[in-house]
């Protein structure tokens, strides 16, 4: 029982999180462009918007296109959603503040946060739209091929803390944050951001929703409150990813007056926020890059690059602990 | 080697330095003052010679100072002016004077020929309504609006000093 209550909060907490995700993100875009964002509701600042945002959702006619395949269509947000949420299961907030501190910790999540892809191609298959399945196709075909290049480099934390459990992770990085080693730290950090985009399907690797010629990818057909599974689902996902970067990377919980799980928290969500911006703050600098050009990138340069990493991490760690001669 | 002879690390570098030259311009935005202004709230000032909305306007002594005689409606290349001539003892005056602003292109030309003045531009061009007829504009209307809303810059008078050719051009013509 207080296991499904702890669920219950921590699932209601990360909804009403992301929920203000979608408000960060555009106040923060807009001001990238000179402009303000949201303003008008609630006032200081449109603090409301994402509330009206979701009751104009709720209200919103369901339209089902007659071709859909119903029980697929209807079916996908919930897929595309699930995953999503499920990956904050093992994501540790705090010490001894987290749902369940598995010993695979980054397994589950590497292996859950994948499923995604699944409900993805529900929604573009079921849709029974060529915009959609054109889409929903080329969003398999790019996070298979970054799926490999972010396991490589969530592998190199791994490596240097010698444990799978999140937060083991992040109490190895109490001396120095993983970022923060020399070279290994800041190349593993910057192909993470790379791979995050890329499997986020954010700009500049957005073919899949690629507004010009797809109009909105897979969700083309979607309204009413699916539309809103698959954005918060979408949201919900790219929150865990910066969860997973600042548990890898950032030093996860840790920082002055962390022993207190509150504070810990605090510095947790702020490092968590920190990446998310930096997603963002890409999103906003660049223009889309051709379908060629994201596979080249993965598979040429992400691949390799992040294998040698791995590699290189592993020589250093058996040097450091003297098994190489 | 890649195809435009840079070879990879040439076109490692040539990216590197393009994201940083891009996260750089959105950086420098970002603690830029927004340039947006909240319109219905509050106003940008607006350049002098705005074209707004047509109106007529009252001379120095306070009669209407439109004398109906018609050279705004002749010149009115959509024809949106219809004016009906009153005969006075003193002056002329418009007996009617309707205005389809709806079908306005906002060329300002009634303005340069009118010789008395009358019809001038408004620093305002809040139109939406949710009736057309609402666009089509009468006398009173339109004396209204004029005293309702900041003239623009440009009357007729001035309009064509501003166009006259210059003194010396035309003594030469004169030769």
């Amino acid at each position: 029982m207080r296991d499904v209550i702890a669920a219950f909060i921590l699932l209601n907490a990360v909804v009403l999180i992301v929920t203000y995700l979608t408000y960060v993100e555009r106040k923060f875009a807009a001001r990238m462009q000179s402009r303000i964002g949201p303003y008008r509701v609630g006032r200081p600042h449109g603090w409301l918007q994402p509330i009206a945002d979701a009751i104009k959702l709720l209200i919103k006619e369901d339209i089902i296109p007659a071709l859909a395949d119903r029980p697929v269509y209807n079916l996908a947000p919930i897929v595309f959603l699930i995953p999503s949420l499920l990956i904050f299961a093992t994501i540790p907030f705090a010490p001894g503040l987290g749902l369940a501190d598995l010993n695979i910790g980054i397994l589950f999540f590497l292996a859950v946060s994948s499923l995604e892809i699944v409900g993805l191609f529900m929604g573009g298959w079921g849709s029974n739209n060529k915009y959609a399945l054109l889409s929903a196709m080329r969003g398999v075909n790019q996070i298979i091929s970054y799926e490999v290049p972010f396991v490589l480099t969530a592998l190199i934390p791994v490596v240097l803390a010698g444990s799978l459990q999140l937060s083991a992770i992040v109490e190895a990085q109490r001396g120095l944050w993983f970022v923060a080693y020399p070279i290994i730290g800041q190349l593993a950090f910057i192909a993470f951001v790379i791979a995050t985009i890329a499997s986020e399907n954010r700009v500049p690797f957005d073919i899949l929703e690629a507004e010009s010629e797809l109009v909105a990818g897979f969700r083309v057909e979607y309204s009413g409150m699916k539309f809103a599974l698959i954005q918060l689902a979408e949201y919900t996902h790219m929150f865990g990813v910066s969860c997973l970067g600042a548990l890898l990377f950032l030093g996860g919980w840790l920082g002055p007056g962390s022993a207190h799980p509150v504070v810990g928290a605090a510095w947790f969500l702020l490092k968590a926020l920190f990446i998310f911006l930096l997603v963002t703050w890409v999103r906003w600098s660049f223009v889309r890059i051709r379908v060629d050009q994201i596979l080249g990138l993965s598979w040429k340069v992400l691949l390799p690059a992040t294998l040698i990493l791995l590699m290189a991490t592993g020589f250093w760690v058996a040097l450091r602990s003297g098994h190489v001669a | 080697m890649s195809r435009n002879g840079m070879g990879f690390w040439g076109e490692t570098r040539q990216t590197a330095r393009a994201v940083a030259a891009a996260m750089t311009v959105t950086l420098k935005n970002l603690f830029r003052k927004p340039v947006t202004v909240h319109y219905p709230d509050v106003v940008r000032p607006y350049p002098d010679r705005l074209r707004g909305i047509l109106a007529l306007i009252y001379d120095e002594t306070g009669e209407e100072a439109c004398i109906g005689c018609r050279l705004c409606e002749y010149v009115c290349p959509p024809r949106v002016i219809k004016v009906e001539m009153l005969k006075g003892e003193k002056r002329n005056y418009a007996k009617t004077f309707t205005l389809e602003l709806y079908a306005c292109e906002f060329c300002e030309l009634c303005v340069q020929v009118c010789p008395t003045d009358a019809i001038i531009m408004l620093k305002t061009f809040d139109l939406a309504t949710s009736d057309r007829r609402e666009l089509l504009l009468d006398k009173d209307r339109l004396h209204a609006l004029g005293t309702q809303f900041e003239n623009s810059w440009a009357t007729g008078t001035k309009l064509r000093e501003m166009q006259r050719p210059p003194k010396a051009a035309k003594a030469e013509a004169a030769e």
